[in-house]
């Protein structure tokens, strides 16, 4: 059963799980489309992640009791699919500052990290964070290590990190405190753009190393 | 033009925000003290939606080429009259200084900053390093355009005593049970309750970090969820970050209760040391307590 909690006094959480799965984020993505489509009055707009959908609303137009009524209407026959799309290519210079540790903690060569993290299809979980950037997944557990103990105060735009069973790109320079293995050159925020994020949730990406 | 002869602290130029962008990680933004920034907008006959200059802790020193209408409302500053509308002659500075108490001060003229709009706001978005005109925080030599919009004539009389947010702590800040509040023990909201927080001096737009003398609150990381401004994050080693207005949109941190949006002016005014109480309320204290900060917008003038 989703979990439908307030997040404030005008948001709503719905949480369908409390795991990275690509069912469950294929749920989110499908209540999202749902909401869309139905537009209930006095929902002002929603925000997708792995397992849980936010959905912001104006108090003066509807309460917290009332959308969770549409959404609980919903629940069972959103249909649970992740729309099929291109595989964009993201240009990858491996050449990260954490690759050697990473190599080190998985006891593979940097080069066996690259091939295994190039080696596959991602899908894009959610953009959140900070502006543009991706969380993508599921990267392979051979190359899962936690995220460094204190974060970097600065990560360049472009970035390419990973964390536990996550990669991602930084959109923008920001604090972060994941293992950064490599870097692309692909634009991923620019407020001029519409939309201002090149990826958006249920999108797929893979990464091609280069020199 | 406005000429910013020194920029202060952290002087940023902000209008009611871009919320809807969440979904491509940008932050909801805009005035930290949404009240006050109201107030001052409404003192000099502003649409809502007009920007003006948010300062910290010491505000800028801005010199006028054109005659113009002014409101300083937030925090308190000694060197003008604040809560009203007042000329400003061509040719004069106008010298901020010193912020106490409260910590954000808000600069309305009359006409708005006219800076281009970037995805519907004028509100400098930090972390995106866009808007606010500069994509950065004021500095001195920076230029500023006065727009053209009003909505009403400005008000004659000083805001009153009795329509205005406090200034200063102890800090009694109401919340609701958050998102999260299943991961921690039955009885940590209660506990929570009962702490007198500090503030410590990691704040900014983005959150504010708190202690919480004589209490470890348990938290577990969580799967990556989306976050609202008002949240109460509850970090690994006990401490607590409370997003604001320039917050992350998604985090790993449980929420264990989210401030109420009437209240959240009080945590744009708090400083390093102040003590924070937080009250836990429901969604209709949450509702009464909007309707009467933001009816007190609604003077009759």
């Amino acid at each position: 059963m989703w979990g439908i909690t307030p997040a404030g006094d005008r948001a709503l959480l719905v949480t369908v799980g409390t795991i990275i799965d690509p069912a469950l984020f294929g749920e989110v993505l499908a209540l999202d489309r749902a909401l869309q489509g139905r537009q209930p009055s006095g929902l002002l707009g929603t925000v997708p992640a792995y397992a849980s959908l936010l959905c912001h609303f104006d108090p003066a137009v509807t309460g917290a009791g009332r959308l969770e009524e549409t959404i609980r209407q919903l629940e069972g026959t959103v249909e649970a699919a992740i729309p099929s799309g291109d595989v964009v290519d993201v240009a990858t210079r491996y050449d990260g500052p954490d690759l050697p540790h990473v190599a080190l903690k998985t006891n593979l060569t940097p080069a066996g990290v690259v091939e295994r993290h190039a080696g596959q299809d991602y899908l894009v979980y959610c953009v959140g964070f900070a502006p543009g950037f991706t969380y993508c997944g599921a990267l392979p557990e051979e190359i899962a290590v936690p995220r460094l103990v204190s974060p970097r105060l600065r990560v360049p735009a472009g970035s390419v990190g990973i964390a536990g069973r996550q990669t991602g790109i930084y959109g923008v320079e920001s604090p972060g405190g994941w293992n950064l293995i490599g870097r692309t050159l692909l634009r991923l925020f620019d407020p001029a753009a519409d939309p201002p994020a090149r990826f958006k949730p249920g999108d797929r990406l893979r990464f091609v190393p280069i020199p | 033009m406005i000429d910013v002869i020194d920029g202060g602290r952290w002087t940023t130029i902000q209008d009611r925000g871009r919320p809807g962008l969440e979904r491509f990680g940008i932050p909801p933004g805009g005035a930290a003290d949404w009240f006050a920034a109201s107030v001052a907008n409404e003192l000099v006959g502003n649409e809502p939606d007009a920007a003006l200059l948010e300062c910290t802790a010491t505000g800028p020193t801005l010199r006028f080429d054109v005659d113009a209408v002014a409101a300083i409302t937030g925090g308190h500053v000694a060197s003008i009259a604040d809560w009203q509308a007042v000329r400003v002659a061509r040719g004069s500075s106008l010298a901020i200084g010193t912020i106490a108490p409260g910590l954000r001060t808000y600069i309305a003229v009359r006409g708005g900053i006219n800076v281009p709009l970037v995805l519907g706001s004028r509100s400098l978005c930090r972390l995106g390093s866009f808007g606010g005109g500069f994509g950065r925080p004021l500095a001195a030599g920076d230029r500023l355009r006065i727009g053209q919009t009003v909505g009403h004539q400005p008000l004659i009389e000083p805001w009153p005593i009795s329509h205005r947010l406090p200034l200063q702590g102890p800090w009694e800040v109401h919340v609701i049970a958050g998102p999260q509040i299943d991961a921690f023990a039955g009885d940590a909201l209660d506990r929570l309750a009962a702490t007198a927080c500090r503030v410590t001096p990691a704040i900014d737009r983005m959150g504010l970090r708190l202690e919480t003398p004589g209490l470890r609150l348990q938290a577990q990381e969580i799967l990556t969820v989306p976050v609202t401004s008002g949240a109460i994050q509850v970090t690994p080693s006990g401490g607590l970050i409370v997003l604001h207005v320039d917050h992350q949109t998604s985090g790993g941190y449980p929420v264990i209760a989210t401030v109420i949006s009437a209240d959240l002016p009080l945590l744009a005014q708090a400083r390093p040391g102040d003590t924070v109480r937080f009250r836990v309320v429901d969604s209709t204290d949450a509702a009464r307590a909007w309707r009467r900060v933001s009816g007190w917008l609604d003077l009759d003038r």
